[in-house]
């Protein structure tokens, strides 16, 4: 095998101790070397999960290595790299510290080659264990999911070509359930679900009308108005549905068929009251019944049945916010509205036969994590592709670019604009820092960090225009900065990552 | 002199060192370094200028170094001065000429090396 070595970056102020591990180590793995915690967040920053294990003093100078495994933890590397500690303090204190912020081990000074290296492997060991266990286990809910989707949309198939339905439509209401749901949360907190209890729904949506195959086929099929008593024929399929799962002797307390009952009992209620079996009002309906009425009510109305044409995508949106479809929840019909091209998008792409594998790698993560915070690493490889790109674009620019980072608060630029500057390519506490402040003053930087927190995923951008000092000189310049919002998988709600921004002078003279 | 020898005279451990680090020929070339380690000088130097927190580093750096070496003698007065530094305290002038003297007595004995 003639595979790289890999990368093991060592942190260690003095040059002899880091020599020393080096010498240890060096044999078996490409050695990059930190003389204190700034470089070690600069080489973190560049080579991300690229090095497999860093080894970390803790009393250096600039910035010590318990800041250093604080900020890991900000950027969610210590997720991806292990870290051992060096120290010769026995002073449990730091220990308890490092652990606490996720450290793996720790080796303690005199050095022992032998000890060394075996913690070092292990460390490493551990993780890509650990990396192909998370691989694994989306592995195994993709297969699931699948066979699971499989059979279900065998069965509503039946279901269909008993109804003399087109075959579309149970896959369409899962998909229209599904984005309708997703949004119902981004949009209000009165209905906390999880994404797995999301895609529960999704999945129990396609047996809402399971009951009509206990309905009589020339009553479901025939042209015309219904007599009232095929009417009340034809409205029981809600109960049949829900009985034939009721009965159902094995797994009755299984969430997938308990929601299944519900969606089959209440999707014909209203949320005025004037729906059928029970007549149910407002939030009695459950959250469940009333996002597949939606979806159910949408998609009748789009498709072409044997007689007639179905309406066009934004008519049919207005009907039903218009109540040409009977009443639904307010919050719901916000939500129908938002939604409306992403239902138009999803539509062409049906969801069960699409790949599920983005919404696999999701749920994966919840699951495994405890935090619900963990990225994958498929995500970090990405990442770095997309710094790959801003540095390449950056390099033949006039611009200064550099991103902003909170709690800690940090900015960090690219080394031509650190030539620029003067001020370092990454700044730990830019508010403080005395060559920040004495590139664009203090009150500017205040400004900055102020425009950054009152951001929002909705007004991302801003510009300021100030006095930089650019190569000694201080320049007439506008700060353009975007921040970015990602949806916390803890919460599922936009919380800001970091931000992105370009310094230009806004005087000609001064760039000629 | 061999490096046995230099160890027992600088009041070193070499059979611990030889069982941690492995080979001599490792040993011999950090020990060969150990004069261009700069911690001993900063210590003094930060120590003129009454920087307590730079003053630690140093001498916390020098205490690592000696102890990864196997230098006993120098580990145990480096760590005294760093514990007292630790505290935050400067006064390390009764400490400073014990440890100075085992310092040079080191880097002297490495020349002397053969």
């Amino acid at each position: 095998m003639n595979e790289r070595k890999q990368k093991i970056l060592i942190v260690d102020d003095s040059e002899m101790n880091r020599e020393i591990l080096a010498d240890i180590l060096g044999e078996e793995f490409e050695i990059m070397e930190a003389r204190d915690g700034i470089e070690a967040v600069n080489a973190l920053r560049r080579y991300s999960v690229e090095i497999s294990l860093v080894l970390l003093d803790i009393v250096m100078p600039k910035m010590d290595g318990l800041k250093v495994l604080t900020i890991m933890n900000s950027y969610k590397w210590i997720q991806n790299i292990p870290v051992i500690m060096i120290s010769a303090e026995s002073a449990s204190s730091y220990i308890g510290k490092a652990y606490e912020l996720g450290a793996t081990d720790y080796i303690q000074r005199p050095f022992d080659a032998t000890v060394v290296h075996h913690r070092v492997q292990n460390a490493i060991m551990l993780f890509s264990k650990q990396k192909n266990l998370i691989g694994l286990v989306e592995e195994q809910i993709y297969e699931k999911q699948k066979e699971q989707s499989l059979l279900i949309s065998i069965l509503s198939h039946i279901v269909e070509f008993h109804n003399g339905e087109s075959g579309l439509h149970v896959s369409h209401v899962h998909t229209l359930t599904e984005i309708l749901l997703q949004n119902l949360m981004k949009i209000t907190d009165r209905y906390p679900l999880t994404p797995q209890e999301i895609s529960l729904i999704a999945t129990a949506s396609s047996l809402h009308d399971i009951g009509k195959i206990a309905v009589d086929v020339n009553i479901l099929k025939k042209h015309g108005n219904l007599t009232p008593q095929e009417l009340a024929i034809l409205k029981k399929h809600t109960v049949y549905g829900e009985q034939m799962l009721e009965n159902i002797p094995f797994h009755r307390n299984e969430p997938l068929l308990r929601v299944a009952r519900e969606i089959c009992r209440y999707h014909h209620e209203r949320y005025d009251g004037s729906g059928y079996p029970d007549g149910l009002k407002g939030d009695e309906i459950p959250i469940s019944a009333q996002v597949v009425a939606l979806a159910d009510a949408y998609d009748e109305l789009t498709s072409d049945t044997p007689y007639s044409e179905g309406v066009p995508h934004y008519q049919a949106i207005n009907m039903i916010l218009n109540g040409k479809c009977g009443s639904f929840s307010p919050v719901l019909l916000k939500v129908l509205q938002f939604s409306a091209d992403r239902i138009r998008d999803g539509l062409l792409v049906s969801s069960l036969s699409g790949d599920s594998r983005k919404e696999v790698e999701r749920i994966t993560r919840e699951t495994i994590s405890r935090s619900g915070n963990r990225v994958s690493r498929r995500t970090l490889d990405l990442l770095d592709l997309e710094r790959e790109k801003f540095k390449f674009i950056a390099s033949d620019s006039r611009e200064i670019l550099f991103e902003v980072y909170r709690d800690p608060a940090m900015i960090s630029f690219l080394e031509d604009g650190n030539e620029k500057l003067g001020v370092g390519v990454t700044v730990t506490d830019p508010l403080t820092d005395g060559k920040m402040i004495a590139c664009f003053g203090e009150e500017t930087l205040k400004k900055i960090f102020g425009l950054i927190d009152s951001a929002t995923s909705e007004n991302p951008k801003f510009n300021l225009d100030c006095t930089v000092t650019i190569q000694g000189k201080p320049c007439r310049s506008r700060i353009e900065i975007l921040t970015q919002y990602s949806i916390s998988s803890a919460s599922d709600k936009y919380e800001f990552q970091s931000a992105i921004g370009k310094i230009y002078t806004l005087d000609e003279a001064a760039v000629a | 002199m061999n490096v046995q020898t230099f160890y027992d005279k600088i009041g070193g451990n070499y059979s611990e060192t030889m069982g941690r680090l492995m080979t001599e020929e490792r040993i011999l070339r950090f020990v060969r370094k150990f004069p261009a380690d700069d911690s001993f000088n900063l210590l003094k130097d930060a120590l003129s200028r009454a920087s307590q927190e730079e003053a630690f580093r140093a001498a916390h750096t020098l205490k690592g170094v000696a102890q990864n070496l196997g230098f006993t003698a120098l580990y145990e007065k480096a760590s005294a001065v760093t514990e007292v530094l630790r505290g935050g305290s400067l006064n390390v002038a009764a400490l400073m000429p014990d440890l100075e003297s085992v310092y040079r007595l080191t880097v002297e004995s490495i020349a002397a090396l053969d």
